[in-house]
């Protein structure tokens, strides 16, 4: 899992709302610059990366509620958790597939016979979660999150 | 669990007085479950523990330049914790997971079946031999099996690690960044 990046600029003295906004600007730009293939079932660390930025922006957020204006916070929260619930959906299917495919290989032939069966049920739930996280990635898009979690930290420019 | 409400955080409070503020109360939370996960039966408590390091380890991440090493120590810690109480819910996920799928196979044999039998007063046993998923039990039981054994033996080292020096450890760190000076 990628690691969580560094707030440049965050300083033990400064004003809770300072680090505020440094903190959801940071985490922000994390989430967005995580959604580049993150639809690409081969690779699944990519889901697991984005799904890691969302917590860690909602955890931010939260950690710093008493700075952030109350409904522009929960209407963030709320996009922002539509987008993890999609991202979690993919990911409970490809760590089921990941760990059923690696035990697979230690099984006898006849035996994974069983072990398959459960593993295409599982893709065909792959191929929905991912169909659902495309909407829910489109709807990031088209919704201006960006432009919000700006607009929730004060700043002029979105978060790109 | 919902978070636990920090009382007391004030825009123009020093980041790291407010950093502490929080991670006492986060402290609180996790040591919260530590009584109840001793019973391997309670997932709810390990599954609610999991999230409280979770928030605590992120909270630390983003005021890591307010407590250096320490911080980074308690990460590890945290993590640690965190990936064996994953590891123990990604197998209380996959039994269940594994039994559904072959109730779910027996259920389509069944109405095949049933189907291949109607009108008999007995049902047909020819009609086994076509059941659709007569071949795809194989394995299923023992998958379940290997999930249950990796839990029990995942549950045995997060014992070991709660009863020991990282456990103590990372409680002392945390309380100390969360106590300094306050």
């Amino acid at each position: 899992v990628a690691k969580a990046r560094d707030i440049p600029g965050l300083d033990p003295a400064m004003s809770f709302a300072a680090a505020a906004a440094l903190a959801v600007e940071t985490r922000s730009r994390e989430l967005l610059d995580h959604a580049d293939g993150v639809l690409d079932v081969s690779d699944i660390e990519r889901v697991h990366d984005m799904r890691v930025a969302t917590r860690r922006l909602r955890a931010v957020i939260e950690i710093f509620s008493s700075c952030l204006p109350k409904r522009e916070r929960r209407a963030a929260l709320r996009e922002v958790k539509t987008l993890a619930d999609a991202l979690g959906e993919r990911r409970d299917a490809d760590v089921a597939i990941a760990a059923l495919e690696g035990l697979a290989k230690s099984l006898t032939t006849e035996d994974r016979m069983g072990v398959k069966s459960l593993v295409d049920s599982l893709r065909a739930r792959q191929q929905e979660a991912n169909q659902d996280l495309a909407g829910a990635l489109a709807a990031v898009e088209e919704d201006r999150l960006a432009d919000r979690l700006a607009g929730l930290i004060g700043a002029g420019e979105p978060v790109q | 669990v919902r978070a636990r409400k920090v009382k007391g955080l004030r825009p123009d409070a020093q980041l790291i007085d407010a950093a502490r503020r929080i991670l006492a109360v986060r402290l609180g939370e996790v040591e919260s479950f530590a009584a109840a996960v001793t019973d391997p039966a309670d997932e709810r408590a390990l599954h609610d523990m999991r999230i409280a390091f979770k928030r605590l380890r992120y909270v630390l991440e983003v005021t890591r330049p307010c407590f250096g090493d320490a911080a980074n120590e308690a990460i590890a810690s945290a993590r640690r914790f965190q990936d064996i109480l994953g590891e123990i819910h990604d197998c209380d996920v996959m039994v269940p997971m594994v039994e559904d799928h072959i109730q779910r196979l027996r259920m389509e044999d069944l109405a095949s079946v049933r189907a291949a039998s109607d009108g008999n007063v007995e049902p047909d046993a020819a009609a086994l031999r076509t059941a659709p998923n007569r071949r795809r039990y194989r394995g299923l039981e023992t998958t379940a099996t290997y999930f249950r054994a990796r839990r029990e033996l995942l549950y045995r080292r997060l014992m070991r690690e709660l009863g020991g020096g990282r456990w103590s450890g990372f409680r002392e760190g945390v309380d100390t960044m969360a106590g300094a000076g306050a």
